[in-house]
């Protein structure tokens, strides 16, 4: 024991510290159903088909992020699908209505974050499992969404907007880019700044945080407010993509964005997760998708292979990590 | 009494792929034997309690139960080979009753087979209970008791099962001296009728009182065992450290400005009362009491953790007001929790960030927390208080017991604290430990801090306290200065048979 204390104190550099071992293991997850389809399947590793991976993966990497911070927290939103389509048919309809976009835009942001703030008040004032709250809201929201619109989709998204979400910039996808700064946002909140901290706190160990002065509603608060504007966000990019809003888009996407988050490493018990994993299973389950549809693989096969690969995934995490 | 050992370790060695956490070791207890493991934390006695309750395997080596070669594939193994383990972390059901506790994997079938009988498992629990603790229903649920009884529905759990071996992992961590007392009387009881008793405890009168024979160990070895009913005590403890421990004299620091004032406080939530005291600058006061008159309480009211009904505490003469940890915190309250790994640790974040989790916002530049800064400010406090082994970055969970004490006191010497509140700040850690928390806790009081301990160690109150609470039924049943502080002092007027003169119906008044 005496030669380990006087051993100076070792640091992992900085890069390795925010790529943990892992991410790593989601990376080489990865790059084997790459390898597998590149065998497989003509042009798909093309640079158009690559691009197209990032794109369909968009939405549900946006959803999962925020998802991985209410899963770091100890909770879980199972009703992104529903917040995203008040978000969406609210925004369409202010936009048809000649509101001008940014307006339209704040609003339904302003929308998802208030659905994540009835979540995190519900969870943390309260007091009511996270698990109960948002499948509650699940139905409540999709209930709302489908009211307001009565049943009917809002057509005529300008043009606008549609280019702001569905554009591209020197041939990458706005979607992509957009994703990929919500998720430098994220890592930077979760890594750098004391509300991530307070996250892996409150998700560890509840009452020692207690104890320690976190505030724990604030924090808990955060991250579904967080979940929400993402939704919100993910169904703009839905919209611009098909230029018009339904109420009842969004379904079960509660369930990939969970899928993606453990697949990346996140923990349902809370405190741990990580955004490069997060994003990393979102990428998995977006290539799986895509190379069974290019090898024309039939709907059904392809759920089939999702909860596989969910399935293995998971047991590969389990037996890497062993029984302590 | 038949001359095979009742159980008889061989050679057990076990490696872990970075560590030899036991080597070779060779011993055995006879039946009838009360026989104490002793040793430091990571000396190796859980592991070889793992390994003879069949949780995990030995690398090499062999054990015999009644000499019959003993090998185990699961704890159910051991458990019919008739080896009962009382572990320190109690393994329980919160809301199972105590009965179906006591019953768990193996419950009692009714006439056909299919359904629970109830009825006849709680006939069962009451009758082994009755031999501890009658006070115990059987069909209450293990959540609605304290430590100190689940402990003890643990041990009426061995009984059940009529065990041959029954390990006890720091058995009496929680329990007052008078439950020690009615659990000695049981272990007797026990060993009389044949069973081999394996006794773990770091607190040596206890294992002299009880012992017959004694292995110590250190660093995964087996240093020798010495008959305890005749080896010096002094002389086993230096045979577990590898060296000589003084017993220390007190050290008293007590400034006369007062720094905190306590009146007339009592909980909204539990049943503290009308308390009232003050704690001066560099002053060490010590709450003592038995399990349940509201020494937690009181410091969990101090915290800001546990809601105040009335009375006001003041600090350097302002008034508080205390709403939540956070306020007590800013206050420059810090509380070293009771349950480390429930209210202390987040078990999977580094050490250093455990340690300044309170007070990340002194780390943060423009939203930022400087990882650095955080980096430098733990190498300082860690090494001050010793870390071992002293690997920042380290998730909290790795580390022993008395590490990960000494993180929480790194956290509010981080946080600035001027006011230290320690709950059973030794519990479960080791002799070596035990000093450095105490040298530390003088140390921080050396400085002008002024620190609050709660202990159920008597000798540890004494070591420690300049002046002693001693509180009774949540209230204070009195107050001691350091020149009457005698173990006697205390237990009686925490019991309540003092001397009329202190005993009156005023005495939550007279010490104001």
């Amino acid at each position: 024991m005496s030669d380990i204390a006087a051993e100076t104190p070792k640091r992992s550099s900085k890069l390795f510290s925010s790529f943990s071992l892992r991410d790593a293991g989601t990376l080489i997850g990865l790059i084997i159903i790459m390898a597998v389809f590149a065998a497989l399947v003509p042009g798909f590793l093309s640079e158009r088909n690559l691009i197209n991976i990032l794109q369909q993966s968009s939405i549900n990497a946006c959803i999962a992020l925020g998802m991985t911070l209410v899963i770091i927290s100890g909770g879980i939103d199972l009703s992104v699908g529903p917040t995203a389509a008040i978000s969406a048919v609210l925004t369409a309809a202010l936009l048809v209505t000649g509101v001008p976009v940014p307006v339209a835009l704040l609003a339904g942001l302003g929308i998802g974050a208030f659905c994540g703030l009835v979540n995190g008040v519900l969870v943390a004032y309260v007091g009511l499992q996270p698990f109960i709250v948002t499948l509650g809201t699940l139905s409540t929201y999709r209930a709302i969404a489908l009211i307001y619109t009565g049943g009917n989709p809002v057509l005529g998204v300008p043009q606008s907007f549609r280019s702001l979400f569905n554009g591209n910039v020197a041939g990458i996808p706005n979607s992509v880019i957009i994703v990929a700064v919500v998720a430098f946002g994220a890592w930077v909140l979760l890594k750098k700044t004391p509300i991530g901290e307070y996250l892996l706190a409150v998700g560890g160990n509840e009452e020692a945080s207690y104890v320690a002065g976190v505030p724990i509603a604030l924090t808990k608060i955060t991250a579904y407010v967080i979940s929400g504007v993402l939704a919100a966000l993910a169904s703009f990019i839905l919209i611009g993509r098909l230029g018009a809003a339904e109420p009842i888009l969004g379904n079960l996407w509660e369930l990939d964005a969970i899928a993606a988050a453990a697949i990346g490493g996140a923990s349902l018990m809370g405190g741990k997760g990580s955004i490069v994993g997060t994003i990393l299973g979102a990428i998995i389950l977006g290539a799986l998708r895509n190379g069974l549809t290019l090898m024309n693989v039939q709907a059904f096969y392809q759920l089939l292979a999702t909860g596989l690969i969910i399935l293995v995934a998971m047991m590969i995490d389990r037996a890497t990590r062993g029984r302590g | 009494m038949t001359t095979t050992a009742r159980l008889k370790f061989e050679g057990i060695t076990k490696t872990f792929p970075s560590v030899k956490a036991l080597s070779d070791a060779t011993f055995s207890i006879k039946p009838g034997e009360v026989h104490a493991l002793l040793g430091e934390n990571g000396a190796g006695k859980s592991t070889l309690l793992r390994i003879l309750s069949g949780v995990s395997r030995q690398t090499s080596g062999e054990f015999y139960v009644d000499g019959k070669l003993a090998t185990f594939k699961s704890p159910e193994d051991a458990r019919r080979a008739g080896i009962a383990m009382i572990h320190q972390e109690l393994q329980q059901i919160p809301n199972l009753t105590v009965a179906q506790n006591m019953f768990l994997g193996h419950p009692l079938k009714t006439a056909g087979g299919l359904l629970v009988n109830r009825r006849e498992q709680e006939k069962r629990a009451a009758a082994a209970l009755a031999m501890i603790d009658p006070s115990i229903d059987p069909s209450t649920p293990i959540k609605n008791l304290k430590v100190a009884q689940r402990q003890i529905v643990e041990i009426a759990r061995a009984l059940l099962e009529n065990a041959k071996i029954v390990a006890m992992d720091e058995p009496t961590s929680s329990l007052t001296p008078a439950e020690f007392e009615s659990l000695a009387v049981i272990i007797e009881k026990m060993a009389a009728s044949g069973v081999a008793i394996i006794y773990v405890s770091h607190k040596m009168d206890e294992v002299f009182r009880i012992c017959h024979q004694g292995t110590v160990m250190r660093d995964g070895n087996v240093v020798g065992t010495v008959d305890l009913r005749t080896a010096a005590q002094s002389d086993v403890i230096a045979m577990m450290v590898g060296r000589e421990l003084m017993q220390e004299e007190h050290n008293s620091f007590v400034k006369d400005d007062v720094r905190v004032e306590v009146r007339g406080l009592s909980s909204a939530v539990t049943h503290v009362r009308d308390v009232s005291f003050t704690v001066r600058r560099g002053e060490v006061v010590g709450i003592a009491g038995l399990v349940g008159s509201g020494r937690t309480e009181l410091l969990r009211l101090l915290a800001g953790v546990d809601k105040i009904g009335s009375g006001e505490i003041s600090i350097d003469g302002r008034a508080l007001k205390l709403t939540n940890p956070r306020s007590a915190i800013s206050a420059g309250i810090g509380l070293l929790p009771e349950e480390r790994k429930r209210e202390g640790i987040i078990p999977m974040r580094p050490v250093s960030l455990n340690m300044a989790l309170p007070s990340l916002r002194k780390f943060v530049k423009v939203g930022v927390v400087r990882h650095s800064t955080v980096n430098n400010t733990a190498e300082t406090l860690l090494k001050r208080v010793n870390l071992r082994p002293f690997q920042i970055d380290r998730p909290i969970k790795l580390f022993s017991g008395g590490n990960q004490q000494k993180a929480i006191i790194a956290r509010w010497l981080a946080a600035g604290s001027e006011i230290l509140l320690f709950d059973e700040p030794t519990r479960g850690i080791d002799v070596g430990a035990k000093s450095e928390i105490y040298h530390l806790i003088e140390n921080l009081a050396a400085e002008g801090k002024s620190v609050i301990v709660v202990s159920s160690e008597l000798p540890e109150v004494i070591r420690l306290s300049d002046r002693v609470i001693v509180m009774r039924n949540g209230r204070i049943a009195a107050q001691l200065e350091r020149h009457e502080l005698t173990e006697q002092a205390i237990v009686s007027h925490a019991v309540g048979d003092a001397e009329p003169n202190t005993h009156s119906s005023t005495q939550e008044h007279t010490h104001v």
